[in-house]
């Protein structure tokens, strides 16, 4: 492949090229309710041929080899027009030439499990909460995606490595009458199909979760301090900050990046955060990034100060600051984007009971169900959650949306505890899907967040 | 695909063979300026074979070796998924204009210059900063299958989306423009993101509480989101829906009117047959309140005994690769009917409200069970017929069985946006919870 690979970015007459062929094998098995809906394994293949020409860069996408002359072509044309209406020309931060072959050791190969196996552990799994009267359905899916790279640049980098994300994950739904609730359960990771074994606890938890709910009050919408659990706090470090660590998505926001300069004091002293693409047996795990960079972990927040950014070398050679290696693609359909690895709070010396002694009364909010950011302001939603009443959990919530402005939130972080928990699905929808997408974070007490109820 | 369909046929009941190939040309414009030109060329195969009342399912992007394919669809009929449909036999259908050949020799150079002239106008005029996004996308879709089934279409679009960003942030006032083929933007839409914004520079911090709240067509998909999970064919037969046996009765406010429109070719994307070859339709799900349908394809209406309804798409919330995602319930060509009110007509009607100009966090929350709870992004405050500003750290939160009751009033156009064609609708009483 890679002779290939090296035949077409040789045709290209440009400043620097490279080019990524990835197969990618997903494995797939869903259950709605007691019904198997889906259960197959397929490959499908495609390149990514990346150019910058006088200052122009572009990239394009395609799937068949034969299709190689007409990307060339058009890839060109591209980055031609780039170059004659920009002012400034792209330029890429010096990166080492790798030579390397990295697949990494797995904890039983899912290559090696046959799917009856991975049927029935899903089975078994997805049949835990519907042994319940008050569980209306599962949707609980298999899933195993096995990535295989192929970088070659004209630098001279020849790197292969594989990424395999397996994971048993889904929705369990109660319903009385026409109240429905639900919650999330899953487990998975990067590190091979061991660790799906033996989790029947994660999906019994959930399962009595998802019944207590519909006991469950709704919120009072309103401003309050609260605790959040260490799922909805690397929800938070993930959506609200981490993303304004890609520099991605300062590089052409002025009004951003001026908040953003390295040096800010950002968040409370309590609060240090790092992105860490290469700890190892974590979801987010990478040697390479798919420009050939080697991955380095990169401390972002300092005692609340900004120190570092998440960089391509597109932005590494624009901010004039040192590379990440954290410029990833979902797949073969896409050209890199900044992404972050394992984003984590790092640990603090308090106890969770520490944590709410502190916080005396306030809600205790836990389990993350999707968030989103639009620069400064934030939302994300909870599963579920707890009033707290002089330092003690009392009675179930539901129905949270915590929302935010995050320059005020980063300073309302009061107390970090030291139990840090990193996730182990993942799903970050940044015009590209990264299932690897990982973030965590200990206990935390945040002050004065708005809760919108319904 | 003649080739696999005969070798499909010999070891399997029926078969069905979908092939896309797409041609996507993308441009980026940050702060008024080029950022990024990229492309893609798209190809692909999705083979489903029934077998034994068993479904078997496969995709490839390159029809290299048909026996290993049709061999990964034989393997996953050993799970024993179900499937007890026919495959249709759909011919004769109404012909629509769906593909503009002027599409393929568009070049990104006029896009560029396009986009070129659309910052122009609007930099000059606006503390905010610009961002433009603009292509095409060219799609050829084949669909066959072994009761005789042999439908293609190509379909051209064009699209822009129009923004301007509020001061450190990404939040902006937004607007699409989707044609078949290239057309200039018009100026009345690029006039309503500048007089919005302009109008909504300074920060205000409102007291929440209930209040009138107009949702724009940019942020209606946050309610359609839970009327779409409500009506689909697949959450009647999982039971998750709190409208199952409510057909025939009133749920809404009768000043909604809510369907699909797939034989709509006045917009790009109109199908007359559905991914599973099921004849398309005009459908209402709402009518001036009333609850008339739901929507199938055919896995969910055999389930139910029902007829399937030209729903089955192989779309997903998140995007994703058609070729490998098999059909589900979709609805994929919204509309809500228009109302009699123009736009500053609504916001004139609002004594003291919130529009929600864009929504955070329409995907968590309890959507089966229509709540939301969104971030606004941006919010703009109203007070006695005029917008305020903008208002940061708020949130708009309720039940769309409670809050879809209360229409105040519907606007006259329609506007492309997310997950549908939709006018901004003003609602009263809705619950806003703020800081102060």
């Amino acid at each position: 492949m890679f002779e290939i690979l090296k035949s077409i970015i040789s045709r290209m007459n440009a400043n620097y090229a490279d080019i990524r062929y990835e197969t990618k094998k997903e494995t797939k098995i869903t259950f709605n309710g007691k019904e198997l809906n889906q259960i197959g394994s397929n490959t499908t293949d495609g390149y990514v041929l990346r150019v910058l020409k006088n200052g122009g860069f572009s990239s394009i996408a395609f799937t068949k080899e034969a299709d190689a002359e007409k990307a060339i072509k058009s890839v060109l044309e591209n980055a031609r027009l780039i170059s004659k209406n920009i002012k400034k020309a792209v330029e890429f931060a010096k990166t080492e030439i790798i030579e390397d072959k990295f697949l990494p050791e797995l904890k039983e190969d899912p290559r090696m499990i046959s799917i009856d196996e991975k049927l029935e552990l899903t089975r078994k799994y997805n049949g835990i909460p519907l042994k319940h009267k008050g569980i209306s359905t599962t949707n609980i899916q298999y899933l195993e995606v096995i990535r295989e790279k192929y970088f070659v640049s004209t630098e001279g980098s020849e790197i292969r490595e594989d990424l395999t994300t397996t994971r048993i994950n889904g929705l369990i739904t109660s319903k009385d009458g026409n109240l429905i609730q639900n919650v999330r359960a899953g487990v998975g990771g990067s590190n091979g199909f061991a660790l799906l074994r033996d989790k029947e606890e994660e999906f019994e938890k959930k399962t009595g979760i998802a019944l207590e709910l519909l006991k469950a009050k709704p919120v009072n919408g309103r401003a309050y301090n609260v605790i959040l659990n260490p799922s909805m706090a690397g929800v938070f470090t993930h959506e609200a900050f981490g993303h304004f660590s890609e520099a991605d998505l300062l590089e052409d926001n002025p009004s951003m990046r001026e908040k953003m300069q390295l040096g800010a004091k950002l968040g409370s002293n309590v609060l240090n955060i790092i992105d860490d693409p290469i700890m190892p047996d974590q979801l987010g795990f990478y040697k390479y990034d798919d420009e050939g960079v080697e991955a380095r972990p990169t401390q972002l927040l300092k005692d609340g100060v900004l120190v570092g950014r998440l960089h391509s070398r597109r932005t590494a050679a624009a901010f004039g600051e040192p590379l990440s290696g954290h410029c990833v693609a979902e797949d073969y359909r896409y050209a890199p984007i900044i992404r972050m690895g394992n984003i984590f709070i790092q640990p603090g010396t308090n106890t969770f009971d520490d944590l709410l002694a502190e916080l005396k009364d306030g809600l205790y909010i836990l389990d993350a169900k999707g968030g989103q950011t639009s620069g400064e302001n934030f939302t994300f939603g909870a599963q579920y959650g707890y009033i707290v009443k002089n330092g003690k959990i009392n009675e179930m919530i539901r129905d949270i949306n915590i929302s935010g402005n995050l320059y005020k939130t980063l300073q309302n972080i009061s107390m970090v505890g030291n139990d840090l928990v990193l996730c182990q699905a993942g799903g970050c929808g940044k015009g590209q899907l990264n299932i690897r997408s990982c973030h965590g974070a200990p206990h935390i007490i945040i002050k004065d967040v708005i809760v919108g109820g319904v | 695909m003649e080739k696999l369909m005969e070798i499909a046929k010999k070891v399997s009941d029926k078969v069905e063979i979908y092939s896309l190939e797409q041609i996507t040309d993308s441009i980026s414009f940050e702060n008024a300026k080029l950022k990024d030109v990229d492309s893609k060329l798209q190809s692909g195969f999705s083979l489903r074979i029934i077998k034994d009342g068993k479904m078997g399912f496969a995709f490839t992007k390159n029809l290299v070796d048909r026996d290993e394919f049709l061999q990964n669809a034989l393997n996953s009929l050993k799970g024993g998924a179900e499937a007890n449909f026919d495959l249709p036999l759909t011919k004769d259908l109404p012909k629509l204009d769906t593909y503009n050949p002027s599409i393929e020799s568009l070049t990104n150079t006029e896009i560029v210059n396009e986009c070129n002239r659309i910052c122009d106008i609007l930099a000059p005029k606006t503390s905010g900063q610009v961002n433009i996004y603009a292509g095409r996308v060219i799609n050829r879709i084949r669909l066959i299958n072994s009761n005789s089934t042999d439908l293609s279409t190509n379909l051209s679009f064009y699209y822009t989306y129009n923004s301007i960003m509020y001061p450190g942030s990404y939040s902006s006032i937004s607007r699409e423009t989707i044609y078949k083929k290239f057309e200039r933007t018009p100026d009345e839409c690029l006039n309503f993101i500048l007089n919005t914004y302009n109008q909504s520079l300074k920060e205000v911090s409102p007291k929440g509480g209930k209040m009138k709240v107009l949702f724009l067509p940019e942020s209606m998909y946050v309610l359609m989101w839970r009327v779409l999970s409500a009506t689909s064919g697949k959450s009647i037969y999982e039971n998750q829906s709190p409208i199952s046996e409510k057909l025939g009765e009133a749920i809404f406010d009768n000043k909604f009117t809510i369907y699909n429109d797939p034989l709509n070719d006045k917009m790009p994307d109109a199908r007359s047959f559905d991914d599973e070859g099921t004849p398309c339709q005009y459908f209402p799900i709402i009518e001036n309140g009333v609850l008339k349908n739901f929507y199938y394809d055919l896995h969910y209406a055999s389930k139910l005994n029902t007829r399937p309804t030209g729903h089955g798409f192989r779309s997903a919330v998140w995007g994703g690769d058609p070729v490998t995602i098999r059909p589900i319930p979709s609805l994929d060509h919204l509309y809500i009917k228009p109302g009699d009110k123009s736009f500053e007509e609504l916001i004139g009607s609002i004594d003291r409200g919130i529009i929600v100009a864009g929504a955070l966090g329409a995907h968590s929350g309890n959507i089966p069970n229509g709540d939301f709870s969104i971030g606004l992004s941006p919010g703009l405050y109203v007070e006695n017929g005029g917008i305020v500003g903008y208002v940061k750290d708020a949130m708009v939160a309720g039940n769309i069985y409670d809050v879809m009751k209360n229409v105040l009033a519907v606007e006259d156009t329609l506007y492309p946006a997310t997950m549908g064609t939709f006018p901004a609708v003003l609602f009263d009483n809705v619950s806003v919870a703020t800081k102060s």
